[in-house]
This record gives C-alpha cells, structure tokens and sequence, in this order.
C-alpha cells in the first residue's frame, strides 16, 4: 500500500509537470524567505549576544548636580554669601583608591577608566588658535577641570593647554571614536612617566619632535613639570583641542599640589566602568550603592550608561522583529496559498481518487498519496532554496539593517544638533562636571552613537539549524495546508464521484 | 464454495418529487464459477445494484455477505480491496497514468508482483500499447485495459458495468471468453450488468431487474 501510494505520488509529479512546477516555485520562495528570515533572526541573536559582551555598558561616577544645586539652594536661603560660597565650594569627587577598588568587582567590570584633568601654561610655547581665531578652549571637553583646587580664588586664569591625564591611552575619546591617530612616535602607557602625546598642529607650531622636552606649569598650582614628547597625535574631530596634552595618570598627578596629591590619594574625573555584561549593570549600581555608601553621601553620582548597546541593539532589533514579521506573514501566506492550490487539485482529481476508493484504497492512502507529492516537491524546493535562500538573507538582511540604522544616526545627528544636549544643568558660575562618561561629553558621544550605528553589521551565514529550522517549518506548512483538503478527502464517497461520472 | 448473498436489500433516496425505491428486498445468491447477468430497463435500479454488491455505496436495509461475512463488519474499502473489482462503464482509469501503469496500481494494492503486460495481453493490447498514456487509447482499447486492470487483482469477484459496450464484435467475443475463463477456470464470481442480449447469452444465469425486485 505504501509502496502504491509512493508509486501513485512520483508519477503524478512526473505526468503533471506545470502543476508541479508551479508548486516548486511556490515552495522554493516560500523557503527563500523563510530561511532569509530564520537567518537574519539567528544573525541579529548572536549579534545581540556579542553586542552584550562587547558594548556591556558603563557605570559612571560623577558629581549629582542636583544634590549640589540643591545644597547651594540650602545655603543661599539660610544667608550665606553667594560669591563666599562658590569660591569655597568643594566640588565632590572620588579618590583614585576608591576608583581602583571598585574597579576590583571582576564579576562586572571588565574595564576602567578614569581622568585627571587641569590647565597650564608656558612662557616658552605657542599655542594654537581656532579658527575663528580665539584660543583652543581650555579643559579636555570645554568644560572644567579637576585641579582647580581649594587653593584657587581666580575663574580667569591664563590656562591655555590641556593637560589630560587618563589611566589609559584607549580610553581617550578621539581614541575610542577613532578620530585621533598617532601621526609620529607612540602612545603612552602606565609605565610611560613624564612622557606625553601632543598634537601636531601643536608640535608643528613649536617645532616639537618625538623625544623632545617641553615645560609646562599647572596655572592653579604653579607646579612646572617637564614632559617629553613620546608621540604626536592628529585629530579629524572638528572642533577638536590641539592645545590638548595626553598623558598617563601619574604624570598628570605631578601637577596636583601636595595637599592635593594626598600621598597618592587624588581625586580623579570621568570615572567609568565598562560592563563585562549591560544586563548587569544595574546589579553592580546597587553593590557600589551598598559598599561605597559615603559616595552618595559626598554628592556622588552612580549613572548606568547602556546607550551604546541601546543604540546598536535598537537597530538590531528592529531587524529582528522585520524578520519575525516576514516570516509570519511568509508562513501564514504560504500556508493560505498551498491551501487553495491543493484543495483546487483535490477537487480536480476528485475522478482520479474515486476510481482509487473503488479500487480498494483507504482515504488515508489517498491523503498520504497527496502529502508526499507536497513533501517531495516541496523538498525540492527547500533544496534549491537552501543555496539561494542564503544569498537573499544576506542582502535583504544587510538592507534592513542600513535603513535602520541610517534612520537611528538621523535621529542621532538630530539630538546632536538639537540646544541643550550640549551640557546639562551648567551654571555659568559654577564648575560644571563632564558629561558624557567620559567619551567627551554629550557631542561626542551622540556622534560616537550615530558613528557605532553606522558601523553595525550582521554576519548572516546559515547555520545547520537554520537549515533544519528550514525543513521543519517547511514541513510544518505542508501539514497545516493539507488540513482542509484533507476533509475533503475524508468526505468523498466513491459511488458519488464516479457516478457522476458514470 | 464461495458465495455471495444479497440478503432483503432495499435502497432509497430522496429527491424533488419525494423518496424514491430503487430496490426492494432484493435477494440473490451468486456463486463462484458462474457468470451472472443482470439485465433490466434503465432506471431499473441495476447501477445501484452494482453499487451495493460492489460496495461502493452503503447499505440501507438488509445485508450483503460473502461466505456468510456480512459486508457490514467486513467494511466497504476492505470488501473493495480484497474481495471484489469492478468494470466501469466509463473505464476509470486514472489519465496521467499508462495502461501499464493503472494495471500495476491495481496489482499493487494487493501486494503481488506480476508483471502487468501479462493482463494487458489476455485483453489484447500489445506491450507498446500498454506503455501509452491512456488519453492515447481508444475507447475500446480504453475498456480493455479496465478490464485487464480487474482481472490482474486477485479479487473472488468481478463486478462489471456493459463490459463490451465499446468494444467491436471480434473483441468483444475474446472480453466474453475471458469473463468465462475467469469464472469457469479460475472459479470467481462474474456479475455483468448488460443491455446486450448478445453478453447475456452467454452468462450462467440471468437476473432481471425490474422496479426493483429481482427476478
């Protein structure tokens, strides 16, 4: 009976060729949109999973302006001295061993990083002008810096270089956003003391090479050190500081006044914690909450920063529900389509399965005879889909991908170029914090958005399950459109067809 | 001996004018070895007869049995399959098929292996004949091959509507010769429901059929 029914199914598929063509293709776009669909969905999983590993988000600690205009506030309406207190005002920090501890936390922390900043001079040195022909702006980000110091009573100083002070040369906003490259010498290290990475304009204006010495004095300290190039940067950044002087942290901390250097107790800036896992970021929030408990105390603010995942996983994702969507529609389609095609064959071989039923063959022999003619076609068209499919995954894949994430670096660009997400809360007399985690604040980092956006890309390359998830769905919407014509079958009698007939 | 018993079969259905009796309490004994004719006026109920001894319809009142195995317990494909194979007026074969290949389905639902070309033969048609699709037969070569498709199941009875009305003279005397041999020598139940005077000369015995009581 089995061996009948196979018989039965290959000569049909042999003898009626259009129909049966007319099915391969069916099923072979059928699978090819499955399959692309499948692909782009394990694609943008694994995506996702590496997405996690590698863009964990940051932890960032820093100065809670809020608590700190609140606490003026306080002050102002219990009578105090607006000049007196903002000249006194001690802005909240955290020691470098705090930083370091919390940077033990393995479980979380993958990396981190952390910035002291402040501005100097020189007699002896040049400094570049913008454009627009005023000085670079003093700070690393145009902001403020670290070492203004208790000390300190003037706002207008003569502070025309950066001195930027960083644990660790990748961790340098141009670095990270890959608008500074190292144009001569190298880039320094924790080891690399007294030595620092300048800019070429910089250079170039004082005719300074690798290996040659330079110095500076920090304008709120007075503290001269002097530094020797070890490599010269160039900046594609626009707008970019090339009066900035990257150095590593102990070399920064020479220009920190005793009392400010604390036996090697600093405050330092930009205090960032990259995430081994962004799902986790939250949990390690409350444990620096729990055991550092004095940072909230101090003003000290815990931020969670996921907006790098965030912005890469929104773009993925929407590829991902794109090919959920297609490949429900792809299935429910198929499944409607198939449907009316073999109900219109069952009806047209009403005859050819009454002369079967008068012969002696049970409905379900029947039914089978019509499976295996969808299965082996269908087969074949999963087959053929199987090479094509893989190709069309990759582009339909990679098109989505870049008309979302251009539309996600348009609204990037938009925020970027939108008032007041430059800085937050800044008062004009006030030192205001860095924004931004450390990246360089908030420009930065929108364009450092739209930038990792723009450079998102999905590894679609079928996998064996996909080919098995293929099959099975494949499969699956065989079964599903043979339900209908199945009650049909079930519901032929054989005297009624072949005495029509008759 | 196998026997076939129809026992007080009656059948009606229903339509615009009301119910309609095709057969009442029709009782028949055929037996193997013999050809049966049953002969009657159209609308004289032998189509439905056929259909009920060949258990393409379902059985109203009464019982059919084979060896005393009523029709009823044994089921209508089981009976199709194993017990009973019928010549369609119409032919019904199977069109994408070739003649070759509508005998072989049959000889496949029982599970032998005989080569098909040996049926084709005893009805007449050449190996090349039987190698076409059947939409390049003709009519009578059509019937043929429904009835070489019959004989090659190796069914007790063989049920058959006009047998020879498309066939020329010569053939159907050599269809007729078979329908004998089948019975006589292979001792099965030959039931032919035939308007030929001619056919029906030659069957065993002769039932009318005539408003729906057996004769």
């Amino acid at each position: 009976m089995f061996r009948n029914m196979l018989k039965r199914s290959f000569l049909s598929i042999k003898r009626k060729l259009s129909r049966t063509i007319i099915l391969t293709l069916i099923f072979f776009m059928m699978a090819n949109l499955v399959l692309a669909a499948i692909t782009i969905k394990t694609a943008v999983g694994a995506q996702m999973d590496y997405a996690k590993s590698t863009l964990g988000g940051t932890v960032t600690i820093q100065a809670d302006m809020d608590a700190i205009r609140e606490a003026q506030k306080e002050e102002i309406e219990n009578g105090s001295d607006r000049k007196e207190m903002f000249k006194n005002m001690m802005r909240p920090a955290i020691t470098v061993e705090t930083a370091n501890k919390i940077a033990e936390y393995s479980d979380y922390v993958k990396d981190y990083s952390y910035e002291l900043s402040t501005s100097a001079n020189s007699a002896d040195l040049e400094i570049v002008e913008s454009e627009s022909g005023s000085e670079m702006p003093g700070g690393p980000n145009g902001l403020g810096d670290r070492m203004r110091g208790s000390s300190s009573s003037s706002s207008k100083l003569d502070s025309d270089i950066t001195i930027s002070g960083i644990n660790a040369y990748a961790y340098i906003a141009g670095v990270q956003n890959e608008t500074i490259t190292i144009k001569d010498g190298t880039y320094f290290d924790e080891d690399s003391n007294d030595k620092a990475m300048i800019s070429y304009e910089f250079a170039e204006l004082n005719s300074l090479k690798v290996g040659d010495k330079f110095k500076i004095k920090n304008v709120y300290t007075g503290k001269a050190v002097e530094l020797e190039v070890i490599g010269i940067y160039d900046s594609s950044e626009e707008r970019a500081n090339a009066n900035a002087i990257y150095m590593n942290i102990e070399t920064a901390a020479k220009f920190l006044s005793d009392s400010d250097y604390n036996d090697g107790e600093y405050d330092v800036s930009n205090v960032n914690y990259y995430m081994i896992n962004s799902d986790k970021a939250e949990e390690f929030v409350e444990k620096i909450n729990t055991d550092f408990a004095e940072l909230a105390e101090n003003n000290m603010k815990i931020a969670v920063d996921t907006s790098e995942y965030d912005a890469m996983s929104s773009s993925i994702e929407s590829v991902g529900s794109f090919a959920t969507t297609i490949l429900i529609i792809v299935i429910v389609a198929a499944i409607i389509i198939i449907t009316l095609i073999v109900t219109i064959n069952v009806k047209d071989r009403r005859y050819e399965m009454g002369v079967l039923l008068s012969l002696g063959a049970h409905k379900s022999n029947i039914i089978g005879q019509i499976a295996a003619e969808l299965l082996i076609v269908g087969t074949f068209g999963f087959v053929l889909a199987s090479v094509s499919g893989t190709f069309l995954a990759k582009a339909m894949g990679q098109s989505i991908l870049e008309s979302q994430t251009a539309s996600s670096a348009q609204q990037s660009e938009r925020n970027f170029g939108r008032p007041g997400t430059q800085t937050r809360g800044g008062s004009s007399d006030m030192p205001t914090p860095p924004e931004g985690a450390g990246m360089g604040g908030s420009n930065m980092k929108q364009r450092m958005l739209a930038n990792s956006n723009k450079d998102v890309k999905l590894d679609i390359n079928a996998t064996p399950i996909d080919f098995v998830l293929l099959f099975a769905t494949g499969y699956l919407v065989i079964v599903l459109a043979l339900i209908l014509p199945s009650i049909n079958v079930l519901r032929y009698q054989p005297k009624e067809i072949l005495a029509g007939k008759e | 001996m196998n026997t076939l018993k129809v026992e007080n079969v009656s059948y009606s259905y229903m339509n615009a004018s009301g119910e309609q009796q095709v057969l009442r309490d029709v009782n028949a004994e055929f037996e193997a070895g013999k050809i049966y004719a049953i002969v009657g006026e159209s609308g004289s109920g032998k189509t439905t007869f056929l259909s009920l001894v060949s258990a393409l319809d379902r059985l109203q009142d009464g019982d059919i049995k084979y060896n005393g195995k009523s029709l009823r317990k044994i089921g209508g494909s089981e009976f199709r399959l194993k017990y009973v194979n019928i010549v369609f007026q119409s032919y019904n074969l199977i069109k994408y098929m070739t003649a070759k290949e509508n005998v072989e389905i049959a000889i496949d639902f029982d599970g032998r292996k005989v080569d098909a070309n040996k049926y084709l033969k005893q009805v007449g048609l050449s190996e090349e004949e039987g190698n076409r699709l059947i939409g390049k037969l003709s009519g009578g070569q059509q019937q043929r091959v429904a009835i070489a498709r019959a004989i090659a199941s190796n069914s007790p009875i063989i049920v058959a509507d006009e047998p020879t009305g498309n066939l020329d003279e010569e053939t159907e005397e050599m269809i007729i010769d078979l329908f004998k041999e089948l019975a006589h020598k292979e001792k099965k139940i030959v039931i032919i429901v035939t308007h030929s005077k001619q056919v029906a000369s030659h069957a065993d015995k002769v039932l009318k059929l005539r408003k729906g009581r057996l004769n």
